[in-house]
């Protein structure tokens, strides 16, 4: 059996957890300007529609009485550590997904800690008593339907869905629900009359795969109750990216590249701390409009080094030509390898690039960082903001 | 326009433009020929808005004029045409009319005033060069090309330069992807007037296209002027807009090392190398060489799939070197060199290792380890 375990509005829940004034209250946590978006919205602030992702002056339109607090991402990692710990004492097989979410293959561990149902309630007041948060768990024979059911009875919610009750669920499971269909593919679906996922079942392969691509095949298999993902510990992290969405829109390139600067340092401390490198870099950039464009390179010789992230970057910036002016900007590596992996060298790098100096000021910022925190050390260039 | 064509004339020059038409560009009428009329038959122009191509071929005139036809369309009408004598007719309204007294196309052409204007170059220096040994130059140096997304010159191009010493002159090609590098020279006398310029940065694909114009044998006219190479054969003009960026200094990454010179067989090594790198994959591309006295080991781990393990006779007598190379790029290169047995030249597992054939000493391939 797969557990999927959901902490309840995880970031707001925290807050109203350190600052006992915020409980009850709709604690809306996001970037503090009208210009960024929701990262958490407390219960209390969802019953007037906000959830996360939302645009935060959309939020403050919807709810008047929100208290909006900026995220302490440092505070939210430390609890997240202290669940993920205790989730590992259960089984080894433990998927961490994000900060709040994970996965648990328990089918090895019903001898020693019981069914599948008592484990969950176990876990649910553990982590009570360990950080005193509600979490949702969803207990299911396949991943998807963990997924599903975690979210079935938020906050505070057990869902339990049995091996022979599986066909039945899926029969009635509303297409919309299932991970991976968005709003376009939703409305594809229901044009062909597919509305819950056991419909699927009246198409051939064949149709399937014309009208929905790959994604056909994979919602055949779910609706015949196959879900082939298992539940990967130790899940490397598949990409890095550090983004902010600006003080105000800018079509000023100077001031953009200082902000890749920054990412670039950011994502590349990130990447060495997790002893990997990258081979994709992308620049993600957010017009005045909300319009979202992405460039990405490839590069031959994957790297770790900001300057290296910021070079190409800031060179991908230099190629766009954005007709309307920037509000956020980021960006993010993917194509992660192992540093064990023997990397191609460069015929030229030595002598063209002098990037030794980069690679120690990198490595000594990392040192002081380490030390001293992350404000202890900063590049020259943000001296002044 | 009205015009009488052979099938022999025209269909090896339809074939050819193919990949120059076939490229997507912001115009839509580059997937389109120009057929002109001129004094003696006609001319064909065919442009990526890189490359420009424009030939001329015999063909009776009944009227002059000039159409913009679909490229493959035409191409693929006049291979499966059943006679030699095709008609071509523009109706009105660019309306193109292809056929025999069995046979009627009516083709939908675009108007050849769009058709961009490929640039007209005069007074050009030439130099000449025996087509198959051009050929054999671009093979030589097209082998070696970075990843599609790099847009950097040197990446992207081919350098091209003229080195004129005392007792020869070299038109030399290098060609780089970061990681390995491909040098090819042709060697001219002393006396031949080879005309003097700066190093130029030539797009690859432009000489790829270049290379399918290239024949068996006879000569052709190279030349370079206002930003542009132009080649010139038998009535055939190609025209690429060269590259602007620089090109890395590479003289001084070749480093020829004095003690370490091996001969090797050269298919035997390319099959041991082939062998070596079946179990390469995307992350674990490299595979270690371990020089010993008279002897090379070479292994391949993937802790993915496995390993694997070879070794060979070799004459060595120095410092045991153990380094990793990726052998997609020595398999490139041997299979490309002409001569039977290869030197291969090492310095350390640091340092570029240099290889090129026993006698013809005109193409280095110049390869960068891996760090293990």
């Amino acid at each position: 059996m797969i557990l999927h375990i959901d902490m309840d509005a995880f970031y707001a829940s925290v807050e109203q957890l350190d600052n006992p004034w915020l409980r009850g209250k709709c604690v809306i946590v996001g970037g503090t300007s009208n210009r960024g978006v929701v990262s958490a919205a407390s219960y209390e602030a969802r019953k007037f529609g906000v959830h996360s992702a939302m645009p935060i002056f959309q939020a403050k339109q919807k709810c008047s009485k929100g208290i909006f607090v900026p995220p302490r991402m440092e505070r939210y990692k430390e609890i997240s550590k202290k669940i993920m710990a205790l989730l590992g004492e259960f089984t080894p097989l433990v998927e961490v997904v994000s900060i709040d979410e994970a996965y648990l293959d328990i089918s090895a561990s019903t001898l020693l800690h019981g069914d599948p149902e008592d484990i969950a309630m176990h876990i649910k007041r553990k982590i009570k008593e360990s950080v005193n948060l509600t979490c949702s768990i969803g207990v299911a024979p396949i991943k998807f339907l963990a997924k599903i059911a975690s979210d079935m009875n938020k906050p505070n919610g057990l869902t339990v869905i049995l091996a022979d009750d599986v066909p039945r669920f899926i029969d009635a499971l509303p297409i919309q629900k299932v991970p991976g269909v968005g709003k376009k593919t939703f409305r594809q679906l229901q044009l062909m009359g597919i509305n819950v996922l056991g419909d699927i079942n009246k198409f051939p392969e064949n149709t399937l795969l014309e009208r929905l691509g790959k994604f056909g095949k994979r919602l055949q298999e779910l609706a015949a109750g196959n879900d082939r993902s298992r539940v990967a510990p130790d899940s490397r992290h598949k990409s890095v990216s550090s983004e902010r969405t600006l003080g105000e829109d800018t079509r000023d390139k100077p001031l953009l590249k200082r902000y890749l600067l920054k990412q670039a340092e950011e994502v590349a401390w990130h990447l060495r701390k997790s002893g990997c490198r990258a081979r994709t870099i992308t620049l993600k950039l957010k017009h005045a409009d909300f319009r979202q464009v992405t460039r990405s390179i490839t590069i031959a010789t994957p790297t770790q080094s900001s300057k290296k992230i910021y070079r190409h970057a800031a060179s991908l910036l230099d190629d766009y030509k954005p007709l309307k002016k920037i509000r956020l900007i980021g960006v993010g590596v993917s194509g992660l390898i192992s540093r064990e992996v023997p990397v191609q060298m460069d015929l030229f790098e030595r002598r063209s690039e002098k990037d030794n100096g980069w690679t120690k000021v990198d490595q000594t910022m990392e040192n002081i960082t380490k030390k001293f925190g992350r404000d202890a050390i900063k590049r020259a260039t943000f001296g002044d903001e | 326009m009205k015009i009488t064509i052979k099938k022999n004339d025209l269909l090896p020059v339809l074939a050819k433009v193919q990949g120059l038409t076939g490229r997507k560009t912001n115009l839509a009428i580059t997937t389109n020929l120009l057929i002109k009329t001129t004094d003696s038959g006609i001319s064909i122009s065919a442009t990526d808005l890189e490359t420009g191509f424009e030939g001329v071929y015999p063909a009776d005139v009944e009227s002059q004029g000039s159409i913009a036809i679909n490229s493959r369309k035409f191409y693929e009408i006049v291979r499966d045409f059943p006679s030699q004598e095709i008609s071509l007719n523009e109706i009105e309204n660019h309306w193109i009319e292809i056929g025999n007294e069995h046979v009627e196309y009516h083709i939908v052409g675009m108007n050849p005033d769009d058709f961009p204007e490929i640039p007209k170059i005069e007074e050009v220096e030439f130099f000449e060069i025996e087509s198959n040994v051009l050929s054999k130059m671009i093979e030589k140096v097209v082998i070696v090309s970075g990843a599609t997304d790099d847009k950097r010159a040197h990446i992207m191009g081919i350098y091209a330069e003229r080195i004129i010493k005392d007792k020869q002159k070299i038109f030399r090609l290098v060609s780089t992807d970061g990681s390995r590098l491909s040098k090819v020279d042709c060697i001219y006398d002393k006396n031949y007037r080879l005309p003097e310029g700066p190093g130029v940065i030539i797009p690859k694909k432009g000489l790829v296209e270049v290379n399918k114009f290239l024949d068996a044998e006879g000569p052709v006219q190279v030349g370079f002027k206002d930003n542009s190479l132009i080649i010139i054969k038998d009535g055939e003009t190609i025209i690429i807009r060269l590259l602007e960026g620089s090109f890395p200094e590479y003289t001084d990454i070749i480093v020829k090392s004095k003690k370490n010179n091996i001969y090797l067989d050269r298919q035997l090594f390319l099959m041991m190398l082939k062998r070596m790198s079946i179990l390469s994959s995307e992350d674990y591309k490299g595979v270690i060489f371990n020089f010993t006295e008279d002897k090379l080991v070479i292994t391949s781990t993937n802790p993915d799939i496995g390993e694997s393990k070879e070794d060979m006779v070799i004459e060595f007598r120095g410092e045991p070197i153990t380094v990793m190379f990726n052998p997609r790029f020595f398999i490139d290169t041997l299979n490309v060199l002409d001569d039977e047995k290869v030197l291969i030249n090492i310095v350390n597992e640091e340092k570029p290792c240099l290889i090129e054939g026993e006698k013809d000493k005109t193409y280095l391939s110049v390869i960068m380890p891996m760090r293990i």
